[in-house]
């Protein structure tokens, strides 16, 4: 088992290392130079050539990409991001400043897209194919369309133009959470109850819960009892899937909400093409989505043996 | 190739092609049932309710939203177009290569073809437009670097799994070259399966674009798109809601008429898997009795 673990861990750093060089390797690719432009910011348009050339000479940018991708690694490894082109401050203070806000809407988002799929999911198989469950399918075909900046936009119509029940913008008080957290979570919601759907529907067609009808079980004490526990595999590998998609979820809904988190900065440091806030933030969201995979795996490993023993057999 | 897409798409309920259909031609013929040109301002006008000149109404800028709507379906369905177009292209080029050569090259592919798929198609997409620089081009460009990953893995699957049949090995031991044995033999299979999983997939691009021009990364004013008019909008929230909500339910109801196509594609080949597992399990029972039979001769 531990074994095991040490394989899946190794593959994840492995991986972290590959798409962190590939996007440096892009990055420092790009068009356009960092040198010309903060000369350009120190001097004015009177920058001249040989300003141009020391900054390169500064920053390193004449040397060959591995080394500055060494070079690169090693600050990270400081605890070095590097300077924002676009505000000049350490790219480290403005993480310390937005993570806090990004976190905590992936956090909320994930508990409306963890527990709001399994009510919905079994309400749906409990009342298989009545009125409930096809209206429930049907709404879970919208919610997953519709566009979440334009959940988030009739939201902010609804509650706080209209009713003036929530605050539309602002990060002060749990009230202001609600709206972000359930525009966030309502994509993952409506796939995840579907997947919900689906599977209990198959597993209820199985031999164990047939077995389940035989000892004197009504339908929903198989549900409860048979189904569900088979339930947590593919529910935990979507939900995983859907919880790394939601950071671009994050990232439409701080622009709705005008927040300042990590997506917002993300999306100004496009606008800006500041290079170095670009790569870190990446980074980021990389070693986010690495993680919450290998989280997911190791659950599963966890509670399923059957997935422990056949990572054996092609070990 | 015709006949896999007919029989894929053949058994399909009308109802489900019927909103993807009547998009695309509304699209095609924005320009003609357009009543007003799209960038025509009367400032006077402007943030108006619904009336007989103007049937949705005006923008802030004294806008026919009406118009602006329609034009911004034929921006839509153009850059889904192009990108779904060469994203498959690339896909199953690339794709084909991995799953026809084989070996090494097979292993370098999918393991580019993995990167890729491990990340979001939106973060990739995004990452490229901040290395090129916003833009109309861009976003296409960036679109289809982030997209073709996804048709490169399933057409390397079937390539993969046709190379071996018996009728490819007979095809190249009575002399047909590789060329002839691609183009007509594999590639239709390829295109089968892969054209029916893009056409399901259109939805999500669509909804990409409008994401990303809602972010001012992609479409950019004065062309009309949906997500960027909806970004406009949100200004006026309060005065004249119609300008967010309108865009946003058009982009909703063409989501959601892919989506239903995408779903009634995947029911469609549910039978096709159900046989495929009682035919694998009945070629088991089959080797389990020879098994025994062969054992009770010894």
């Amino acid at each position: 088992m531990l074994k095991l673990f040490y394989r899946r861990l190794a593959l994840a750093i492995c991986l972290v290392g590959v798409a962190s060089a590939l996007t440096f390797a892009l990055i420092a690719s790009a068009p356009g130079n960092a040198a010309n432009f903060l000369a350009e910011r120190a001097a004015g348009p009177k920058a001249t050539h040989e300003l141009v050339q020391k900054i390169e000479h500064d920053l390193g940018l004449n040397d060959p990409l591995y080394i500055r991708f060494f070079h690169w690694v090693g600050n990270v490894a400081d605890g070095r991001l590097g300077e924002s082109l676009r505000t000049g401050h350490p790219i480290t203070e403005e993480f310390a400043q937005r993570l806090p806000t990004t976190i905590r809407l992936l956090l909320g988002g994930g508990v409306v897209a963890c527990f709001m799929p399994l009510l919905i999911g079994v309400a749906g198989a409990l009342s298989d194919g009545g009125v409930l469950d096809r209206s429930l399918r049907v709404l879970a075909i919208v919610g997953a369309s519709a566009p979440n900046f334009f959940v988030g936009a009739l939201l902010v119509l609804l509650f706080s133009v209209r009713l003036h029940w929530l605050p539309a913008f602002g990060t002060s008080g749990l009230l202001s959470w609600v709206m972000p957290w359930v525009t966030v979570g309502l994509f993952p919601t409506c796939v995840l109850s579907r997947v919900v759907r689906v599977t209990l529907q198959e597993l209820m067609s199985r031999p164990f819960a047939t077995t389940g009808f035989a000892k004197g079980y009504g339908r929903t004490g198989v549900l409860v009892y048979e189904a569900l526990p088979n339930l947590a595999v593919p529910f935990l590998t979507t939900f995983g899937a859907q919880f790394a998609l939601m950071i671009i979820g994050a990232i439409v809904v701080e622009s709705v909400f005008a927040w300042q988190g990590i997506g917002a900065f993300f999306i100004d440091s496009i606008r800006f093409r500041d290079f170095p806030a670009m790569q870190a933030i990446l980074m980021t969201f990389v070693v986010f989505f690495v993680f919450v995979n290998l989280l997911v795996d190791m659950v599963c490993m966890l509670i399923d043996p059957r997935i422990r023993r056949s990572q054996f057999e092609s070990a | 190739m015709i006949n896999r897409l007919r029989e894929r798409l053949g058994g399909i309920s009308p109802y489900a092609l019927i909103p993807v259909v009547l998009f695309v031609l509304v699209a095609v013929f924005a320009p003609v049932l357009a009543p007003y040109a799209p960038g025509m301002q009367v400032i006077t006008d402007a943030m108006q309710g619904p009336s007989f000149a103007h049937w949705l109404g005006t923008d802030y800028l004294g806008r026919d939203l009406l118009s602006r709507l329609l034009l911004a379906a034929r921006v839509s369905l153009a850059a889904m177009t192009i990108v779904l177009v060469s994203a498959l292209a690339i896909g199953i080029l690339i794709g084909s290569i991995a799953g026809y050569v084989g070996g090494k090259v097979d292993l370098v592919l999918i393991s580019v073809i993995d990167i890729m798929l491990s990340l979001p198609s939106l973060i990739i997409a995004l990452a490229l437009i901040g290395i090129v620089g916003p833009g109309y081009w861009s976003m296409i460009a960036a679109l289809t670097l982030a997209w073709w990953a996804n048709y490169a893995r399933m057409s390397r699957a079937v390539v993969a799994s046709e190379v071996h049949q018996p009728h490819i090995e007979a095809c190249r031991v009575i002399g047909a070259s590789h060329w002839w044995v691609f183009t007509r033999h594999i590639l239709p299979s390829v295109l089968g399966v892969v054209l029916v999983y893009a056409s399901a997939d259109a939805g999500a691009l669509v909804l990409s674009i409008a994401t990303l021009s809602f972010l001012g990364l992609g479409v950019t004013p004065p062309t009309p798109e949906w997500g960027q008019m909806l970004v406009d909008g949100m200004n006026y929230l309060e005065d004249s809601p119609s300008m967010v909500l309108l865009p946003g339910l058009a982009l909703t109801l063409v989501v959601v008429s892919f989506n239903v196509l995408g779903e009634a594609i995947a029911l469609q080949k549910l039978p096709r898997a159900i046989k495929g597992r009682v035919l694998l399990k009945r070629i088991r029972a089959r080797a389990d009795e020879e098994e025994t039979v062969k054992r009770g001769v010894q």
